[in-house]
């Protein structure tokens, strides 16, 4: 029976709680810095060296400043939506490991009681001992050996939506409304490629157990992405719109709609709903890193004990940091989508994409192909992909509308 | 594995500790900060126009037909969990390798009758934003 340790899992949780606000509050320093290298700023450098203190400074502030509660608002959503956030996203933490992990034994599907008796007692001792075993070791997570791990991690990522949606709806603000559709409508459109795009990884790995992924990855020496690129690709992608950030980032077009669904949000709510979106980043990255980058694999470095467990956080932490900068050096790389550009991808492109992927992926595994015909189906795919939208005969431009100004009031503005 | 209960444990200890620390963090700001209440302060603040009605107006269709489609298609996302894990863990060896076959062929039947959806769905022009 595999023993359950509160002490281990109160230190995991401060452990890793702690350091995911600390990387947040630091990414968002490094957003500040990597936006002014890329256009030619200083960036902050006043709190501390180098600007290092900015964070705390900044943390205080959200503490310290007035908390407006606008009179329009629906109370009780508008002070629960900024929880709701910061929640959904941190929550997802606890399925996704951080650093060293083992799969936990499994014992063989004999189908029958009768079948299980007689592995016991063929086995018995030797089960027991693998068990024992399994409990001797500290697994790096929240709450390690959970089987449903990615349906945990999706269930509750796609709750973030609720937040949105009744932040901006309570807010009683229209550029808060507008922000909370869009950035609903986009949260629920992508999240249908991102659990497409690795039922692909499952499907390989047969299990949704994130430790048994990482495991796989690691005895083979391969990891997913040289088998599954295109899947790797719309996966990242994906991420990139459910996080809303920038070429996704219809939700709080500044230009548009001034803050989007948190615009009439204030001090430590508004930090929440940051603090949320920074925690929803380091999620995906830890995800991206162990779906397709193998975890805390790295070929060479596979040592045990002590020093295996802190190379494995290390070679795990830096995978992370380097998708983070990736996120940021793509926000100001790539401007914004349109609006009907970002849904018709989502629907036209993504998820017809997604499918035929997986059919390429049921096919291979079901007929026992080589493992690595997976690569030249996969980006064939991709090459496929880009050549049909090249041949695609462009949909026709519409004509503007001309402005009527139809209601009464609307009228008299413009007169 | 058995199914252990005790797995879930953890999840519970951060969900409450997550909530504490989100309660916490919603009143402790309101307690220190200054609260210097002004008409302006409380309007909603629409680029410095005053504001024109609320914003309890009607909004586009488009948002409800997205939200229906997601619905399809997240329903048929949680079919297909459970098979990717089960399929060729499960049926492939024992007494349950006869099953192996069929369930191929019912998942591309499943797989068609979703596309046969979808190409509906884009024919009827739902993903055509306007």
């Amino acid at each position: 029976m595999i023993e359950y340790n509160l002490v281990a899992s109160i230190l995991t949780i401060a452990i890793v709680f702690g350091a995911v606000q600390g990387i947040c509050a630091y990414s968002i320093l490094a957003e500040r810095k990597i936006s002014a290298w890329l256009q030619e700023r200083l960036g902050p450098n006043r709190v501390g060296p180098l600007g290092l203190l900015q964070p705390i400074a900044d943390g205080v502030k959200f503490v310290l400043k007035e908390q407006v509660i606008p009179d329009h608002v629906d109370r009780v959503f508008y002070l629960v939506a900024p929880s709701i956030a910061v929640v959904t996203a941190s929550i997802a933490l606890c399925a996704v490991p951080v650093g060293r992990t083992t799969p936990a034994p499994v014992k063989p599907w004999t189908g029958t009681v009768a079948g299980e008796q007689q592995f016991l007692a063929q086995h018995g001792p030797e089960w027991k001992q693998t068990v024992e075993q399994y409990n001797d070791t500290y697994q790096f997570m929240i709450a390690p050996h959970l089987d449903i791990g990615f349906l945990f991690i999706f269930a509750t990522g796609s709750l973030a939506a609720y937040a949105i949606v009744l932040g901006g709806w309570s807010s009683n603000n229209k550029y808060s409304l507008l922000g909370s559709l869009r950035a609903s409508a986009q949260m629920i459109s992508y999240e249908i490629p991102m659990g497409m795009a690795i039922l692909g990884v499952v499907l390989f790995a047969g299990s949704l157990n994130p430790e048994k992924i990482i495991q796989d990855q690691a005895d083979s020496g391969m990891w997913n992405i040289f088998y599954h690129p295109l899947a790797c690709i719309l996966f990242v992608t994906a991420v990139f719109a459910e996080c809303n950030r920038l070429p996704f980032d219809l939700a709080e077009t500044e230009q548009e709609l001034v803050g989007g669904y948190h615009t009439e949000y204030s001090g430590m709510k508004f930090a929440f709903f940051f603090l949320g979106e920074y925690t929803h980043m380091v999620t995906t990255s830890l995800l991206v890193t162990l779906f397709f980058f193998g975890g805390w694999h790295f070929w060479g470095l596979n040592f045990d004990g002590f020093l295996g467990v802190v190379f494995k956080l290390i070679i795990f932490v830096t995978k992370m940091l380097a998708f983070i900068a990736f996120y940021m050096v793509i926000r100001w790389t790539i401007p914004r989508f349109r609006f009907d550009q970002l849904m018709g991808m989502a629907w036209k492109v993504f998820i017809p994409l997604t499918l035929i992927n997986l059919l390429a992926t049921l096919l291979v595994k079901h007929y026992g192909l080589p493992l690595l015909v997976l690569t030249p189906i996969s980006l064939g795919l991709l090459l496929a992909a880009g050549w049909f939208t090249l041949v695609l005969p462009p949909e026709p431009q519409r004509s503007p509308i001309p402005f009527r100004p139809t209601s009464p009031t609307a009228r008299t503005v413009m007169r | 594995m058995d199914f252990a209960l005790s797995t879930y444990y953890p999840i519970f200890l951060f969900l409450a500790f997550l909530i504490l620390f989100a309660i916490a963090g919603t009143i402790v700001p309101h307690l220190v900060g200054p609260q210097r209440i002004t008409p302006v302060k409380q309007m909603p603040y629409e680029s410095g126009m005053d504001p024109i009605g609320d914003a309890r107006k009607r909004y586009d269709v488009k948002f409800y037909l997205i939200a229906i489609l997601f619905l399809v298609f997240d329903v048929e996302l949680l079919f297909l969990y459970p098979w990717a894990v089960s399929a060729y863990e499960l049926f492939s060896e024992g007494a349950l390798t006869a099953l192996k076959e069929p369930i191929f062929w019912e998942v591309l039947v499943f797989l068609a009758t979703l596309a046969v959806a979808y190409l509906y769905a884009w024919r009827r022009g739902v993903f055509k934003w306007r």
